[in-house]
């Protein structure tokens, strides 16, 4: 073999190794020297080789760690979804609405009412109204520390909207950390009832329903006293 | 003069023109029917029909009536239904007494602007003397 | 139209002393005017002392409707005959109010078993009084 061959082969194999080291660049990651000549280049092409093998190595395994990494943010999206909803059911089950005693309904509300969970609760209670017939419904905030104007507004049109639908709606349990703000906040309040705690509103409730009693029993009576006559 | 928040992506749902009283109701029919199809829930569906009967009386009694569109699209990242009235009557002189509670030229109550705004989500007004009114209402699920 | 409108006519019926008035359709402003003066006619014609307007499958109730029911009870009032609005759906109620008319003085029951209890307790009430 001649010197010259000799170098011309050599510069075809460094041309080779730019190549493929282009290609690797590029994002080919399968492409290799693969030289099978055995002499004092072949070292530096093996070395060559055995790089790109850790290079690309590292680089699946990066790719494998993001998607790992995407597949763990959708799992936790979904998880999240998951949270959303069950924090949307526990707003309505945080609103128990419980019919106590014939005619009368009471709706405890305890925590912190934001303007959402209160227009929620006010829905309920107007379904649980007309569904169960009850024509008196107590709404105790007995657990609510305090009201902003919003909620206060949204109680008001709870208590308005009852009536419309033909029951009386009751407000018990007003603290007087409440008490001042809905005054300060210059809400009117005077044309619903409120009662100090729930069994005030309680013994009132039964009141109006003997009251409603009385006036049918008057009824009977009158209706008897006509069929004696 | 104020702009009206429009966009190009939003979906036309009917053109309807309203011009007698029969028109109010159906129209306002119509809306509940396209909230409904947005699956609105129901207290939302009967507060953007209302407030649409509301706008549609004042085209009616006030603008010699007028035309409505429906469209459907996102506003503020929220699918909405957006719902305009439009007439060519003598437009409102001073809005802000308009918009008030209470206020009304005939014998109204008072309460169709003020309480059309407070049912829904977004309400937009434009109105010139002799040009005619916009009324531009948004609802969103 | 006027064809179209009397076949709309809200059909009134007397049951003892009360009127019952169903109203099954969305009305437009001249029906739901009309029905005002009719119910008022009927509550001449036939002395009644109450009335009851059972609303129950009403999906809307805007301020023009709003206007005519509290006003018929105003007016029948003043005719000596009180009147009870029956089954207000949730959602109207929500509206109405929001709207800003919350019917003040204005008579409501949520069923017509308890409207009929409502009037038949004031004219006891009345006849107690005397
Ligand atoms: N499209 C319109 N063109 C001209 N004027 C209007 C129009 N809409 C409203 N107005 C004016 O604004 C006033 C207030 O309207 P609004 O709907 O609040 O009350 P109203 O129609 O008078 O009474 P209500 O709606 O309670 O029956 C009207 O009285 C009228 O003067
Ligand atoms: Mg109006």
């Amino acid at each position: 073999m001649s010197e010259k061959n000799n170098i011309d082969q050599k510069k075809d194999r460094i041309d080779h190794i730019e190549n493929v080291l282009a290609s690797v660049a590029a994002g080919d990651i399968d492409a290799r020297i693969n030289s099978d000549i055995e002499d004092d280049l072949s070292g530096i092409e093996a070395a060559i080789d055995l790089l790109i093998d850790d290079l690309t190595d590292e680089l699946k395994q990066r790719e494998k760690m993001q998607k790992e990494v995407e597949d763990k943010l959708v799992k936790i999206q979904e998880q999240q979804k998951v949270i959303f909803q069950q924090q949307s059911d526990l707003l309505e089950l945080s609103s128990p609405v419980s019919k106590v005693w014939d005619n009368v309904l009471i709706l405890p509300v305890i925590g912190t009412l934001d303007s959402q969970r209160t227009q929620v609760m006010m829905e309920n209670l107007l379904e649980k109204i007309v569904e169960t017939g009850c024509t008196i419904a107590i709404l105790d905030i007995t657990g609510v520390p305090t009201v902003d104007t919003q909620v206060a507004n949204h109680l008001l049109k709870t208590v308005t909207s009852a009536r419309l639908l033909g029951a009386e709606c009751i407000i018990s349990g007003i603290s007087p950390a409440i008490a001042q703000t809905i005054v300060h906040l210059g809400i009117d309040l005077s044309s619903i009832k409120t009662k100090a705690t729930l069994q005030d509103a309680m013994i009132y409730a039964m009141k109006q329903n003997k009251r409603s009693e009385n006036v049918k029993l008057q009824s009977l009576f009158t209706d008897y006293d006509k069929r004696e006559e | 003069m104020l702009q009206l928040t429009s966009d190009n992506n939003w979906k036309k749902l009917g053109e309807h023109h309203v011009n007698s009283e029969h028109d109010i109701v159906s129209v306002r029919q119509l809306i509940r029917y396209y909230a409904k199809e947005m699956n609105m829930g129901i207290i939302d569906q009967t507060r953007i029909t209302t407030a649409v009967s509301e706008l549609l009386r004042n085209m009616y009694n006030y603008g010699g009536g007028g035309e409505v569109h429906v469209e459907t699209g996102l506003v503020d990242e929220k699918q909405t239904l957006i719902v305009t009235c439009i007439d060519e009557g003598p437009g409102i002189e001073d809005l802000e007494l308009a918009m008030s509670d209470g206020y009304t030229s005939g014998k109204g109550m008072g309460y169709g602007l003020p309480g059309a705004k407070r049912l829904v989500d977004r309400f937009e007004i434009k109105s010139e003397r002799n040009k005619g009114t916009t009324v531009r209402i948004m609802k969103w699920k | 139209m006027n064809n179209e409108m009397h076949e709309k006519r809200i059909p009134i019926i007397k049951i003892g002393n009360f009127l019952i008035v169903s109203i099954q359709v969305d009305m437009h402003d001249k029906l739901a005017i009309q029905l005002q003066s009719q119910i008022l006619e009927e509550i001449e014609k036939t002395g009644a002392k109450g009335v009851l307007i059972d609303i129950s499958v009403l999906e809307m109730v805007d301020s023009f409707i709003g206007r005519m029911l509290s006003g018929m009870a105003s007016m029948a009032a003043i005719m000596d005959a009180a009147v009870v609005i029956v089954g207000m759906q949730p959602a109207v109620a929500i509206t109405l109010v929001e709207l800003g008319l919350e019917m003040p003085g204005v008579d409501t029951a949520l069923n017509m078993e308890k409207g009929m209890e409502m009037l038949e307790r004031r004219l006891e009430e009345e006849d107690y009084e005397l």
